[in-house]
């Protein structure tokens, strides 16, 4: 385990030394802070929005930006090593492939989550200056619900890097899954609620296909107790399973789309030649 | 569990296949401890793919044990046996020395009392908080060498460490080989300069198209190739002179060069010629 450690440890140095990871927390927090600012304006008063406002409009910019830099990365992380050369000599090491894997999966999180960590405490922190009722716990757990899907999709970015033979071709899947997940998935789902009739337990079913919606879904059941927000799938998750019962159901998805990439991902690794 | 008795690399039927290609064809060979192995070959004759197998780094069908340890079933185990120096550098640029050194002892497990030392060895303290990045290509070798000895491995691995220095680091780098050698390291050496290498090394290993040409110590193929090379000391200046001369007799001489390539001409005499055929008998 001490090996997980210093390759994790290594990785936050190498993310420090990033300047796509520096670029993203310096954008994450201007965004978070003109969304408030803006927010307020066409309300008609100058000055930044409350939390719950400020929350909603970070998590549409979230779900945008988070899966892009957590895909990125985790893409680039071991076809980079291999494009340069330094794979082999990584496993040249006395550690396991497990090991380099879950070290860079861990260094990667941890670089990205204190990079969205200091672009939401920044805007955090100037919003609570300019704004007297705050709703602190909801903007504290969208940051918990947006490190989830940072944690899913730089799995998934992991798979990416380590089945594509260079960092390009790496990004390019990582691209295509960014856009999948992001934008496709909403049209593919409007266009199988027109064409069939899918009920409640499927549109459960197709949710839980795409970790971005699943994120969604739990922020507006906490940001909007009424789930009616959320339409039919809303009814039949009140109906069904109220609000504890849709966080578990979605909380274990989400834990299930961290775990399955990463241990598929060490799979494909040791099956690989470096 | 290394038996002690065991050779320091036991390779047994080594075979290796990329798609269509055999890069290595049923290699077999051991190496004891405190042996300087120069593994020799033309390029794509299966050097690298040997010594990746050896690390375990890639599948292989045959045996490989270091110490006695199988790579197979403990290859976390050789790998702490086993100091690798890859042919380019792999070290981080955005490291400082102490920092790669820091890092990769962390791995091997060794004390961090042993970066100090090591960085004097390799004359690098003086750069030890120089960014990998901004250090020449032999001072990054040097650095590569340090970080194989970390753990102070019974077994070196270097992989034509010497391929992308000038003449004065090849020769440094050498002389730090030779330095290892008379510590009792057992070194595989993989390269492609052959100046200093009866020097260096006492046995030869020559593959060929991924299979096993040669192996013996230096005599066993300075005897191979007697009677395919001849010394002449020529009492004039023009070498051109000589040639018109055996020209002249018959003789008909296709080559002249130094006497300093001498494990070059052994090298390419013990190699199958194309089509099958042998090195001419008395080609200079």
């Amino acid at each position: 385990m001490n090996a997980v450690v210093s390759v994790a440890r290594k990785e936050v140095r190498d993310a420090l030394n990033n300047w796509w990871l520096l670029l993203y927390a310096a954008l994450f927090t201007l965004l978070a802070l003109g969304l408030s600012y803006l927010g307020q304006r066409n309300l008609g008063s100058l000055g930044f929005e409350n939390f719950s406002r400020t929350t909603a409009s970070i998590l549409n910019l979230c779900l945008l930006l988070a899966p892009l830099i957590a895909l990125s990365l985790g893409a680039g992380t071991i076809a980079g090593e291999r494009d340069r050369g330094a794979l082999t000599y990584l496993l040249s090491q006395p550690l396991n492939r497990w090991e380099l894997l879950l070290g860079k999966f861990a260094g990667l999180f941890a670089s990205i989550a204190l990079a969205t960590a200091a672009g939401f405490g920044v805007a955090g922190v100037v919003i609570a200056v300019y704004v007297s009722a705050m709703d602190a716990g909801t903007y504290l757990l969208f940051l918990g619900l947006v490190l989830a899907l940072i944690a899913v999709m730089t799995g998934l970015g992991l798979i990416a890097s380590v089945v594509s033979p260079t960092r390009v071709q790496a990004l390019g899947v990582a691209m295509l899954v960014w856009f999948v997940a992001v934008f496709f998935f909403d049209l593919l789902l409007i266009g199988m609620v027109s064409a069939t009739s899918l009920g409640g337990g499927g549109l459960l079913l197709a949710l839980l296909a795409n970790p971005v919606e699943i994120v969604r879904v739990l922020a507006i059941i906490h940001l909007e107790p009424d789930l009616e927000i959320l339409g039919p799938f809303g009814s039949y998750l009140m109906e069904r399973v109220g609000v504890g019962g849709a966080t578990a159901i979605l909380g274990a998805a989400l834990a299930a789309w961290t775990i399955v990439p990463v241990t598929l991902a060490a799979w494909l690794f040791e099956m690989r030649d470096a | 569990m290394p038996t002690g008795e065991s050779p320091m690399l036991k390779v047994e039927g080594l075979t290796k296949v990329y798609g269509p290609v055999r890069a290595l064809d049923g290699v077999s060979f051991q190496v004891e401890a405190g042996s300087v192995v120069a593994l020799l070959g033309p390029n794509g004759a299966g050097k690298t793919t040997t010594l990746k197998c050896v690390l375990g780094v890639i599948g292989f069908e045959g045996t490989v044990e270091v110490d006695g340890v199988s790579v197979k079933k403990d290859g976390k185990e050789v790998r702490r046996r086993v100091g690798y120096l890859p042919q380019t550098t792999a070290v981080s640029d955005s490291d400082t020395c102490r920092q790669t050194l820091e890092f990769l002892g962390e791995l091997k497990g060794a004390p961090k009392d042993r970066i100090e030392p090591l960085l004097k060895l390799v004359n690098l303290w003086d750069q030890r908080d120089t960014r990998a990045g901004h250090l020449s290509g032999g001072m990054r070798q040097r650095l590569s060498l340090a970080a194989a000895l970390l753990s102070d491995p019974p077994l070196l691995l270097l992989d034509e460490p010497t391929a992308s220095l000038d003449v004065e680091s090849r020769r440094e780098f050498h002389e730090l080989i030779a330095r290892l050698r008379d510590e009792g390291k057992t070194v595989i050496l993989s390269t492609h300069f052959l100046d200093r290498l009866g020097d260096l090394a006492n046995r030869v290993i020559i593959l060929h198209n991924g299979k096993l040409a040669f192996d013996g110590t230096m005599d066993d193929l300075a005897q191979r190739a007697q009677g395919k090379r001849y010394v002449v000391n020529v009492n004039g200046t023009a070498p051109g002179a000589l040639i018109e001369a055996l020209k002249a007799t018959g003789i008909g001489p296709d080559r002249v060069q130094p006497a300093e390539a001498h494990w070059e001409d052994l090298l390419l005499a013990s190699l199958p010629q194309p089509g099958g055929q042998k090195p001419e008998e008395g080609s200079l």
